[in-house]
């Protein structure tokens, strides 16, 4: 196959492809592929970098991370936090998405950048101002409500305030995804669902969401993949707390690697999590994307 | 309807704020006006300005730290006026990035010859630092603590001033209350009385607490009372914590009936007890000599005083708290032979001067550790170091703990309060969580090395 192209390519343009191609390569090799190998080994050793503490372990860690409650109980809140916050990212990302694809909506470029902002606002700034909305005395929330909750400090409710937190910021994206696939749709097919008779619900029950299926598998995924890493909300807003109850797996990797300086522990979490994510996100292809392929 | 009015406004500015950042940096112009030092000044340890650094060759050292810019430009320029031909340049890392680029920088060949301290980061930086050059008697003579810090008969800082906790009070909510100077509670009984006159409810909401410890059971009360009830934080061996004892449930005990059987605050009133009372929501507060800056420059509202935190009974106590240093500059060990020689002497201007004492403890609100100057009229000028001057002798400090310490206990305070554990198995938790975190740790408490251990 190469060389029945190369003939058409000109000398100019190999050179470039094998530049591209070789700064590609030896950008993955050194910031991912090397950090990934280095880490790998890390995690079956006692390993503080800045103290230069490095012995080996054996399995030590990774007997320590099954053994742990706390990564059991964060598992379980990643879990919550993950299919909750992707349930509301993609459901509110879709209806919000063919509402602004209706002719009856004016002013789409408008509603579009509003629901996008709060996506490419700093997370730490907006746990910040969510943090302060939530203050029991004098947050936003409570004032305007009318109630007197510790959101951030009760067990029941601090998770679901982060959730919230989260979906607020995120499902922006999920909109810009989906509009991006409603404009995508075939017309012809639209067009004669139309003819057919088909009621405004039958055509998006049985058109639209089928053909948007590949957008929210990618939705999904992508979620998944973010949404196992998050660790910047908790930091910001409960620290994990109270006690342990919002320890999300990313933010014990956080604490371990950079509060308590134990590297090798967090790299067995991190590669622990990592294999957790590809089996996700292999079952989510396996349950999603058969029909795709 | 005006608390609304408030809590929107204050939403939209910070709403606003995430979309304009933040500004800032300090402003390092260097005063060039300094007045040189010319005769030798110093107690024990004594700089003689005359001497020359690096044989008058121009050279250039890098200070890093994470803070208080012009405190030290102030101290550069004093330094480089005695010493025309060293450049010190300044190099400020915010405190987030600092204990992670410090420790990479000074592994390598260009890190900075001189660089601020925190000694909760101890583990990650001694094995960059360079013995101080200046006897351990010498030092000793100079200030109070210095064994604590001995290493293999090596000393490689010290500290220049001691922070503790005391009891910060606003005195217009005290005066409202009836209460006078008279009042000042010397025991915990006395402090729950006055605190319940500082009270105020609307049935049984709490519209001021009269005393907030909210994000911070550790830091203040089960990180330094057992002390006043005489037992250390760490067993005999110096390694195993200790914080699951009688007399830790004993303190936690006494905290959750301060909330909910004397009813004079609650977990769920003011998020922050710093941040409470600064808003004028908490009528007491305890605090480490650096909220008095932060009240200084933050809430400057707030007519306040400071007294001394109270004991469990009249007598003198084991220990009235713990205090923890601020640690005087590190050295780096892998600079240039140059380099780290004016880095040593820097160190010895920086000991010896009293001018350069006085400013650092003032800035942070530390009592002096230099002996000399405990009866400085500037430093007894601030109530925060005032209240400690008649027995800083009593405060111990157990040594440079790992985080997990104060971070365990916290989440144990967190536990009983918001989570509904039971006291004993929250302390456990923490316990144990200590022993696990600490199992690679070289730590080992000074405890056995405070003036008065034999009393324990």
């Amino acid at each position: 196959m190469g060389a029945k192209y190369r003939k058409y390519q000109s000398k100019s343009e190999i050179i470039l492809r094998n530049i591209v191609v070789a700064a590609m390569i030896i950008y993955f090799t050194v910031f991912l592929i090397i950090p990934i190998i280095i880490a790998f080994a890390g995690s079956f050793h006692n390993w503080n970098p800045l103290s230069g503490t490095y012995d080996f372990l054996g399995l030590e860690n990774y007997k320590d991370v099954f053994s742990s409650g706390l990564f059991g109980t964060s598992m379980i809140n990643t879990i919550i936090f993950s299919v909750v916050v992707i349930i509301f990212r993609v459901g509110l990302g879709l209806g919000i998405a063919c509402a602004l694809n209706s002719v009856l909506v004016k002013h789409k470029t408008f509603f579009r950048a509003v629901y996008y902002m709060p996506v490419v606002t700093p997370m730490v700034a907006v746990a910040f101002v969510w943090k302060f909305m939530y203050n029991p005395q004098i947050g936003t929330i409570n004032q305007i409500f009318g109630l007197d909750v510790n959101w951030l400090m009760n067990p029941k409710t601090a998770l679901i305030a982060v959730m919230i937190m989260t979906i607020w910021k995120d499902f922006g994206y999920a909109v810009v995804m989906y509009i991006a696939g409603l404009y995508s749709l075939p017309s012809d097919v639209m067009e004669a669902a139309k003819i057919d008779g088909a009621t405004s619900w039958q055509t998006f029950r049985y058109i639209t969401l089928p053909l948007l299926k590949p957008m929210t598998l990618f939705v999904v995924i992508t979620s998944i993949i973010s949404y196992i890493q998050a660790y910047v909300q908790i930091l910001i807003m409960t620290e994990g707390g109270p006690g342990t109850s919002t320890y999300l797996a990313s933010y014990i990797i956080y604490d371990e690697a950079f509060v308590k300086y134990n590297f090798g522990y967090a790299s067995a979490l991190s590669f622990v999590l990592f294999v957790i994510t590809a089996v996700l996100t292999w079952m989510s292809f396996r349950v999603s994307g058969d029909e795709e392929a | 309807m005006r608390k609304r009015f408030l809590a929107l406004t204050m939403s939209a500015l910070m709403a606003a704020s995430t979309i304009t950042g933040c500004s800032g940096g300090g402003d390092k112009a260097a005063n060039k006006d300094v007045v040189a030092p010319t005769e030798p000044f110093g107690d024990t340890i004594v700089y003689d300005p005359s001497v020359e650094v690096n044989n008058g060759e121009d050279i250039t050292i890098e200070l890093w730290e994470w803070g208080s810019d012009d405190l030290f430009q102030q101290i550069i320029d004093v330094y480089t006026a005695m010493h025309p031909n060293v450049t010190i340049n300044l190099v400020n890392n915010p405190w987030e990035d600092y204990w992670t680029k410090l420790p990479l920088a000074l592994d390598g060949e260009n890190g900075p010859a001189l660089f601020n301290i925190h000694n909760s980061y101890h583990e990650n930086i001694i094995n960059y630092l360079a013995p101080l050059d200046i006897p351990i008697e010498d030092l000793e003579a100079d200030f109070n603590g210095v064994s604590a810090h001995v290493i293999d008969d090596k000393m490689y800082y010290i500290d220049y001033g001691m922070m503790t906790g005391s009891v910060y009070y606003n005195k217009d909510m005290w005066e409202a209350a009836g209460l006078t100077e008279e009042d000042i509670p010397k025991t915990w009984d006395e402090l729950i009385e006055v605190a319940k006159k500082l009270t105020i409810k609307d049935g049984d909401t709490i519209i001021q607490a009269g005393l907030n410890f909210n994000d911070d059971f550790h830091q203040n009360y089960l990180l330094g009372l057992n002390y006043q009830l005489g037992e250390n934080l760490f067993k005999e061996d110096g390694k195993t914590p200790n914080v699951n004892s009688e007399v830790m449930q004993q303190i936690m005990q006494m905290l959750v009936d301060m909330y909910h059987e004397d009813g004079i605050g609650s977990e769920n009133f003011g998020e922050k007890s710093s941040d409470s009372f600064g808003q004028g929501q908490s009528a007491m507060v305890i605090q480490w000599g650096h909220y008095y800056n932060t009240l200084k420059t933050t809430w400057t509202n707030i007519d306040f005083g400071v007294f001394e935190i109270p004991t469990f009974t009249e007598e003198t106590p084991y220990a009235y708290n713990r205090y923890n240093g601020e640690s005087t500059f590190g050295i780096n060990k892998n600079a240039s032979a140059e380099q780290q020689a004016v880095a040593q002497d820097f160190v010895k201007y920086f000991l010896a001067s009293d001018e350069a004492q006085v400013a650092f403890n003032i800035a942070m609100s530390t009592f002096p550790a230099k002996k000399s100057l405990a009866t400085n009229e500037e430093i007894l000028a601030n109530p925060s170091m005032a209240i400690l001057a008649d027995h800083i002798d009593r405060y111990i400090w157990p040594g440079p703990m790992p985080a997990t310490v104060e971070n365990s206990l916290k989440k144990a305070g967190q536990d009983v309060f918001y989570n509904g554990v039971e006291i004993k198995t929250a302390l456990d938790n923490a316990q144990a969580q200590i022993i696990k975190d600490m199992k690679n740790s070289s730590f080992e408490s000074v405890e056995s090395l405070y003036t008065y251990a034999s009393e324990k």
